[in-house]
């Protein structure tokens, strides 16, 4: 079967910080085939027509999470979305809410310090006698399928960062720790062999307090893994005020 | 794009040495139907505050006495108030149901002694508890209890 090409506008930001004040656009006209998806067609203007454009990409299916851009306006991973959605002009724009660093390229050291603050790993308080009983064969830790997948949902983020261009309050509340990091806090807060919950719960009621959110459900509407962080944030809301209540009336907090 | 976001959303801890462009909000912001949703949602606080009002009027009617009390009373059967008292029960079931509809499912804890219900049991839960709730309240106003 022979596959259809067509000619697609496809608008594209530019931005050159050692010449633009601000970002413009330019347009390229290109024989779009229909079994392209959008990175396809931004490698062929990179390859036939202009190799000045920057942009970020890697693995071409929708896992390292690096092709995330604004596609006529909506954050998409232009690997995973077909071209013929669109059918005669294609806006492409840097992920909103991020300070653009060139072209399609923003800066994301602003998220990893987000991402950082919410120790996106296991907190053990310490390596006990009991841990060592509970240890298997294997010398990992026993987990049933029910504790995995309590929190499975959640560690299904590749930190593509579409949540945080779809996020009003992101846009807005520099502080807001946001869905991504959020997400990915409360999934080591339900993993059975984590410690750190009241720390993370702490850093939740902090600075850019997860009370920032105010239920847009963008986050989750964007989500190319239907990670949920909308649902990830209104748990940990729910969790953060428990552990502040246990820590008013339990003694010692209830730890 | 469309407007500006704040110029330090999603801004480095500390600043490189590669000057970047201030970061905008998504073009779709205002016109996409899921944020015009959004903004009813948040919208609806302007009814609240208005109902906030007439239940403060009502209060200090009756700090006044049984007159007041009455003409007040009166009052509130005006088709002015009456296009409120709609728009603030439409305003109320719109918030009930997004809230209670969309959220409460997502909050339920997932560490907990038992596995999170399916949304549909738990919207089904809260709509019952809410009818049940609108159908006291309806009797005790009725006067048929009470």
């Amino acid at each position: 079967m022979a596959i259809e090409t067509r000619m697609l506008t496809v608008e594209i930001t530019r931005f050159d910080p050692d010449r633009d004040e601000v970002p413009k656009t330019q347009e390229y006209q290109i024989p779009a085939q229909d079994d392209w998806k959008v990175l396809d067609a931004i490698n062929y203007i990179k390859d036939e027509v202009d190799s000045s454009i920057s942009y970020r990409w890697s693995c071409r299916m929708a896992v390292c999470g690096s092709c995330g851009m604004m596609l006529n306006g909506e954050p998409k991973l232009t690997c995973k979305t077909a071209l013929s959605d669109y059918d005669s002009k294609l806006k492409i724009e840097p992920l909103a809410n991020f300070p653009i660093v060139r072209d399609l390229v923003v800066d994301m050291d602003g998220f990893m310090e987000k991402f950082r603050k919410v120790k996106p790993w296991i907190v053990r308080a310490k390596e006990r006698a009991e841990d060592m009983e509970n240890l298997n064969e294997k010398g990992t830790f026993s987990q049933s399928p029910a504790q995995l997948a309590s929190f499975k949902q959640f560690s299904m983020c590749i930190n593509c960062l579409l949540c945080y261009a779809a996020c009003p309050v992101v846009a807005n509340e520099p502080e807001f720790i946001g869905p991504a990091a959020v997400a990915l806090g409360h999934r080591y807060n339900l993993d059975t062999r984590d410690e750190g919950e009241a720390q993370r719960n702490a850093i939740f009621r902090g600075e850019g307090t997860v009370f920032s959110c105010s239920f847009a459900n963008e986050c989750s509407e964007v989500c190319p893994k239907n990670v949920d962080p909308a649902a990830a944030l209104n748990q940990a809301k729910l969790a953060a005020v428990v552990d502040w209540a246990k820590g008013l009336i339990l003694p010692r907090g209830g730890a | 794009m469309a407007g500006a976001a704040h110029p330090e959303a999603m801004a480095p801890p500390k600043k490189g040495p590669t000057r970047t462009a201030p970061p905008r909000m998504p073009g779709s912001w205002w016109g996409a139907p899921r944020i015009r949703t959004y903004l009813l949602f948040g919208a609806t606080g302007l009814v609240y505050i208005l109902a906030g009002t007439v239940v403060l009027r009502l209060v200090w009617a009756l700090g006044k006495g049984p007159e007041a009390w009455n003409v007040a009373l009166t009052s509130l059967s005006h088709p002015l108030y009456l296009i409120f008292h709609a728009l603030t029960f439409v305003s109320l079931i719109f918030v009930g149901v997004r809230a209670f509809g969309t959220m409460m499912p997502k909050m339920q804890p997932r560490n907990g002694p038992f596995p999170p219900l399916p949304a549909a049991a738990v919207r089904g839960l809260i709509y019952s508890v809410w009818a049940l709730l609108t159908l006291f309240l309806s009797l005790v106003l009725a006067g048929k209890i009470f």
